[in-house]
């Protein structure tokens, strides 16, 4: 027992030592950024990295930051969805030399377990893809939100089925198993009930879950025939409901929130089928502004693919907001990148400006509503925060 | 003093010096992988009394240290916070806030008493009844972590669970894991565990309760497994109903498996082995950039040892120089020394 354990953490300091020698004559601001690349959360989270990664690129092929004395180092982390190694590789980022800052993860439960250490270590991290609008009061003043809040996508999309699909009558179908589904569903209910439509159904399933057909059997039971049904879900069951509910002739509108935005959505169902869906997500799909633009042409060049889904261009919009309070606070450390970042206002992000106004941190940014005909995405309308608050 | 307990006392004094050691020279990061190596030891050790030497299957681990560690958590959770965070709790808890012991304890025993009404009828069932029961009872403790809302906050778990464990903690649990199990396996109910283990029907006709001994096996199992979720929850500081699942059923009983089943210092070799190759792999992935080249090597790894080494490192034995059984001259060969 002795004898191994000596030979592990040598073997771990060496190794640590060795990953972690930077001295290069420039200074190096490293930002770790942890994403889940293998397991269930990876079809969110390796695109984010990848957005990241572009950035960084990005930045230091221009030169740098502060007049080229600055060059970003990002380091990708696997954290494999799994919160043992989350917290591990915290622990591993909060000591790399030359850290300035986190960034990562699409999904809040993973925040949580990574979040509370580099608010400990006095370094801010960024979430790319966490909605939680609680999140930054839970974990502290260090913590920052690239997206906007659940409260926000889903009022955006309950607001759009209200007025502008004219549903009444709605069926709720959630994933009991993630609290970013269930926050989803609480905050449309709230919504569509108080703008005066009606819950007529609720069904649940889990993440996971291939077969739908007694949910199928059970929203087809509901009389009178509902106008719609919201399908709170992640990209996993996106596909795999609408293909479902569809196939089983139901051909009233399916909405969601921004666990539809993935392919899956009209590649399971196929273009026949991937009708009537309309969800909210992060403005980016088919907008106009010349920053989108630039980036999915870089993207695309880069990885030779399009951007897969909007975690991409939050994970670019990430490294965007830390470059961006480095040049503001004229320096490379964490409390006056903290402090700048606290401070960012209409940060033009490939996702929408990004403004740190609430009072509970979260970025009041722009919602864009997508709809799917025949397989195809097209943005057909954006909500504004307070629109008819 | 007997040559066990010199061993026993060598042991701990040169593992407390390391310890002393590594909190003096390791910045927090190692600290942490040596903190879950640790954890990983405590589980494998008190999963080899029931997987390895009662020769029962169970799954039920990720359960107890939910148990625990739910538990453990709600009990050490800041009381000034949770008023708001978990609103459902009865009135007479929400003021308390224990230290980490106590709760550690009242979580281990929950995870034990939840063994023993388990255990009760199942154990008694002959066959892979358990390994069922125990995968259906991850499942049934994460449902209900997941619906109790106003105590567990749900799907989004506990998070902000104050950082009270450190390597002195889970050292000190993994003494008190490898004590109390030791002495079981080298005592009367350790015999009968392995004699179970061997040849029911034979253990049966000499006299052997066969369901109590079993339900003793698997509630000190799940009791440290508790303890270990506890532990588990204090280091990570958030614990959702998925943080532990079936996937780590299986990574512990790969670790007692290539331990050897029934081995405790091949349990301890195994868990720090695969714990320091993960370390080691999570730096080589970093480097190469190859996302899931740590889950693969890992799983060759794997292959490779139940290919030439079906038996484990250890089978069912510990080390002779740790038995004491050749200094008393019993015998000669280390084949033979334990059983």
């Amino acid at each position: 027992m002795t004898k191994s354990l000596t030979a592990r953490l040598l073997g771990t300091a060496a190794l640590a030592l060795a990953t972690t020698t930077t001295a290069h004559a420039q200074e190096t601001a490293t930002i770790a950024a942890l994403y889940n690349l293998t397991g269930g959360m990876s079809s969110i989270d390796a695109p984010a990295l990848n957005g990241a990664l572009l950035h960084a690129a990005q930045i230091n092929e221009a030169g740098g930051l502060l007049d080229g004395t600055v060059m970003l180092d990002v380091v990708g982390m696997d954290t494999r969805t799994d919160q043992q190694e989350t917290a591990t590789a915290a622990q591993q980022a909060i000591t790399m030399d030359n850290i300035v800052a986190g960034i990562g993860f699409g999904d809040t439960t993973f925040v949580l377990a990574a979040a509370p250490a580099f608010q400990e270590a006095g370094l801010p991290f960024v979430t790319s893809g966490a909605t939680h609008p609680m999140l930054p009061t839970w974990v502290g003043d260090h913590m920052f939100m690239t997206a906007f809040g659940d409260d926000d996508q889903s009022y955006a999309i309950a607001d759009y089925a209200f007025d502008e699909l004219g549903l009444r009558r709605i069926a709720v179908w959630t994933d009991d198993s993630m609290d970013f589904t269930r926050a989803l569903t609480a905050f449309f209910t709230e919504r569509f009930v108080d703008r005066g439509g009606e819950i007529v159904g609720e069904d649940f399933f889990m993440m996971g879950d291939t077969d739908f057909s007694a949910q199928v059997a059970r929203l087809q039971a509901i009389e009178p025939v509902p106008d719609g049904v919201f399908v709170s879900a992640i990209p996993g069951e996106a596909g795999l409901s609408v293909r479902q509910i569809r196939e089983a002739g139901i051909t009233y509108p399916i909405v969601s929130g921004d666990g539809f935005d993935t392919e899956l959505v009209s590649t399971t169902p196929g273009p026949e089928l991937a009708n009537d869906v309309f969800f909210s997500s992060h403005t980016y799909r088919a907008d106009d502004r010349q920053v989108v633009q630039d980036f999915v042409a870089a993207y695309e060049q880069r990885y030779g693919v399009p951007p897969e889904n909007a975690f991409a261009p939050l994970g670019y919009d990430a490294i965007g907001l830390v470059a961006n309070a480095i040049e503001a606070a004229g320096s490379t450390d964490p409390s006056a990148i903290r402090e700048a970042l606290a401070a960012t206002r209409n940060y033009d992000a490939v996702t929408g400006e990004i403004s740190y106004t609430r009072e509970n941190m979260v970025p009041p940014k722009p919602v864009a509503i997508i709809s799917v005909q025949n397989g195809e995405f097209t943005l057909i309308d954006t909500w504004f925060p307070g629109d008819s608050d | 003093m007997s040559r066990g307990a010199v061993v026993a006392l060598a042991l701990t004094a040169a593992g407390t010096l390391m310890v002393w050691l590594a909190t003096a020279l390791f910045d927090s990061y190692v600290q942490t992988l040596i903190a879950f190596a640790g954890i990983n030891v405590i589980l494998v050790v008190s999963l080899n009394l029931t997987n390895g030497l009662t020769g029962l299957f169970s799954l039920g681990h990720p359960a107890f240290m939910m148990i625990g560690g739910y538990l453990a958590a709600i009990l050490t959770f800041p009381a000034n916070r949770k008023g708001f965070m978990l609103p459902d709790l009865p009135v007479w808890l929400a003021g308390q806030q224990w230290d980490l012991l106590p709760a550690l304890l009242v979580g281990g025993a929950g995870a034990a008493l939840v063994a023993l009404v388990i255990g009760f009828p199942v154990l008694r069932l002959r066959g892979h009844y358990l390994a069922v029961a125990t995968l259906g009872l991850i499942i049934i403790v994460s449902v209900l972590m997941r619906n109790f809302d106003g105590v567990t906050r749900g799907a989004l778990g506990l998070s902000g669970i104050p950082r009270l464990t450190d390597l002195w903690w889970v050292y000190g649990w993994v003494v008190v894991t490898l004590l109390v199990c030791w002495r079981i396996k080298h005592s009367s109910y350790g015999r009968a565990m392995l004699a179970l283990n061997a040849n029911e029907l034979a253990a049966a006709c000499i006299g052997i309760r066969r369901a109590r001994t079993r339900l003793l096996a698997f509630a000190v199992g799940a009791f440290f497994a508790g303890i270990a979720g506890g532990l588990w929850a204090h280091q990570v500081t958030n614990l959702t109903p998925t943080s532990l699942d079936v996937l780590l059923a299986f990574t512990l009983v790969v670790m007692v498996v290539v331990g050897g089943q029934g081995s405790l210092t091949g349990g301890v070799l195994a868990a720090l082995t695969l714990s320091a190759l993960s370390a080691v792999m999570r730096h080589v992935q970093q480097e190469t950039e190859i996302p899931g080249i740590t889950q693969i090597v890992l799983a060759l790894i794997l292959i490779l040892i139940m290919i030439f080494r079906p038996q484990g490192f250890f089978g069912s034995r510990e080390p002779s120089w740790l038995t004491g059984r050749r200094a008393q001259g019993r015998t000669t060969s280390p084949q033979t020394t334990s059983r």
